[in-house]
């Protein structure tokens, strides 16, 4: 499916604006007491480049990159990653769409940095794919008719797999109340419900 | 007109003190960045992002005293939720984080961000003022945290009085005495995930003999600032829970407390609705007593 969603948002754009062009980021981690002087210098202007290095394991894979700091995590996964299985909706941390695994919990990554991933592991709807074959929770989805449009599935799909990561027998009360930051614009709840419930018993 | 950002992040607390005392230009903290991704321009200015959730005593502390506990003002709601000895000794507190946003929101927001952060919705603020929280300032001077409350930090809608290169370090919740506590928390709210509060209110309280020994009670969005409803408290305390006395402390609550219109609710809705709240929860616990 091809998007028009250019990796900057619009409020990403006006941010960008408002800092004038040169912005130069730069992440400072320490390790040790005896950096910190050095830390310090670094807040005087450090090698110029706008982008900061940062590892991070996407689906399995250990990647390392350079982002800029203000970049998203969702923006970072599609635009730097192409994995545009993770869909932006609201870009604004209320609606789901977005959800990935941050170290096996769900998290909105529009609503995140993607610096903030660093040296973490996260997991998109790509990654439940093996080779061809469809995840269990994917395969539900698919057989108890769990969209209708599909546009909040990914989202829909992957709190679901946060869910059965903790608990492999969630009630009916916990689904609703774990998928409870994912929406539906199609108002396919009951189908999502009855495809997480069938994914528990796979 | 700042032209870059840095991002600090210190491995512990003796490096964030550091950093902080060397600073020259002002930082922003970031901890969940729950609040903060949606006031991106609060950090366009500041330039300097010091992030706390890598403060290794910030995201991890649960120290469990003879007394009471101590909770790293980093954790998430979801590392709080999880805890058994929170779930045990606080389970209002637990209450009220899971009412927060969603799930994939309580595992970013922490709760030194709901308190920094100042709203009057904050939905752990009521709780924390019930259960008689003080925190705990950073940087140490001389080895020592400042001590505050929560109605003492905060001093307007999105206003607290730290200095610039102050923090929350920890939040020190004592143990409420164990028998037969009473708690109550509700919010009020558009639907029940997600919702910034209408209103919400906390009460902890216990009886003696059929009648109230203390109780303890605060409601959150009725005013700029979180205070506990003292005059309501005053006028509940050793006396019996029956209607009469309810319904006098409903009118007293409502006069109490100053709520203003808003987009989300207006003041009148929100001092009959504080009002209600306290009659249904007294009357539970008038209930639950016999
Ligand atoms: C979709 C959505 C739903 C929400 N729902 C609710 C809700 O139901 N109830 C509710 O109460 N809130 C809600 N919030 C608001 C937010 O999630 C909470 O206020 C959260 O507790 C903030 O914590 P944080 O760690 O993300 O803070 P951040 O965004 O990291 O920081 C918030 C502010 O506090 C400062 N700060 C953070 N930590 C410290 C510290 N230790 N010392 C000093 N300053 C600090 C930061 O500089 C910033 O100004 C919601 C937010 C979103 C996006
Ligand atoms: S796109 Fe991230 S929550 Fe809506
Ligand atoms: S299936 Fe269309 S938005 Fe959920």
């Amino acid at each position: 499916m091809s998007e028009k969603k250019k990796p900057h948002s619009i409020s990403r754009r006006k941010f960008l604006k408002n800092l004038g062009s040169g912005v130069v980021g730069t992440t400072v981690a320490m390790h040790g007491l005896q950096k910190i002087s050095k830390a310090q210098e670094a807040a005087e202007p450090p090698p110029h480049t706008d982008r900061s290095p940062m590892t991070i394991t996407v689906n399995g894979k250990q990647i390392t990159t350079l982002v800029q700091p203000q970049t998203s995590l969702a923006d970072f996964l599609r635009g730097q990653l192409q994995l545009t299985g993770t869909k932006i909706v609201c870009n604004h941390g209320e609606c789901g769409a977005c959800t990935v695994l941050l170290n096996g919990e769900a998290v909105y990554s529009c609503h995140i940095l993607a610096l903030d991933a660093a040296n973490k592991s996260v997991e998109t709807i790509e990654g439940l794919l093996e080779a061809e074959e469809l995840h269990p929770v994917q395969e539900a989805f698919l057989d108890h008719d769990g969209y209708q449009c599909g546009f909040c599935t990914p989202g829909q799909i992957m709190a679901a797999q946060a869910i059965l990561l903790q608990n492999s027998k969630p009630t009916r009360a916990e689904i609703m109340s774990g998928m409870s930051g994912n929406l539906c614009r199609c108002g396919a709840y009951p189908k999502i419900i009855e495809s997480v419930m069938a994914a528990a018993e796979k | 007109m700042t032209d870059r950002i840095d991002i600090i992040s210190p491995v512990n607390l003796a490096q964030l003190d550091h950093i902080l005392e060397k600073l020259r230009k002002p930082a922003t903290y970031v901890a969940g960045a729950t609040d903060i991704m949606v006031q991106k321009s609060r950090w366009e200015q500041a330039g300097t992002l010091i992030d706390l959730r890598t403060v290794q005593e910030l995201v991890s502390t649960l120290e469990i005293g003879p007394e009471g506990i101590l909770i790293g003002a980093a954790l998430s709601f979801t590392d709080i939720i999880r805890y058994r000895i929170i779930q045990e000794k606080f389970p209002i507190l637990v209450e009220s984080c899971r009412q927060i946003g969603s799930v994939q929101i309580q595992n970013r927001a922490t709760l030194g961000g709901n308190i920094a952060n100042a709203s009057p919705a904050g939905d752990t603020l009521p709780v924390l003022a019930v259960l008689n929280a003080e925190l705990w300032i950073g940087p140490r001077l001389k080895d020592n945290f400042t001590k505050m409350s929560v109605d003492e930090i905060m001093t307007g809608p999105g206003k607290n009085c730290l200095q610039p290169n102050q923090y929350i370090a920890y939040i020190y919740l004592p143990f409420p005495e164990p028998t037969d506590p009473f708690w109550y928390f509700r919010k009020v709210g558009q639907r029940y995930s997600m919702a910034i509060s209408k209103l919400s209110l906390a009460v902890l309280g216990w009886k003696h003999n059929n009648h109230i020994r203390e109780i303890r009670i605060c409601a959150g969005s009725v005013s700029p600032r979180i205070k506990r409803a003292v005059l309501t408290e005053k006028l509940l305390s050793n006396q019996e829970l029956n209607s009469k006395v309810i319904e006098k402390a409903a009118t007293q609550l409502m006069k109490e407390i100053k709520p203003i219109t808003d987009i989300r609710s207006t003041h009148n809705y929100r001092k009959s609705t504080a009002g209600r709240l306290l009659q249904e929860s007294l009357s539970t616990w008038a209930r639950a007593g016999k």
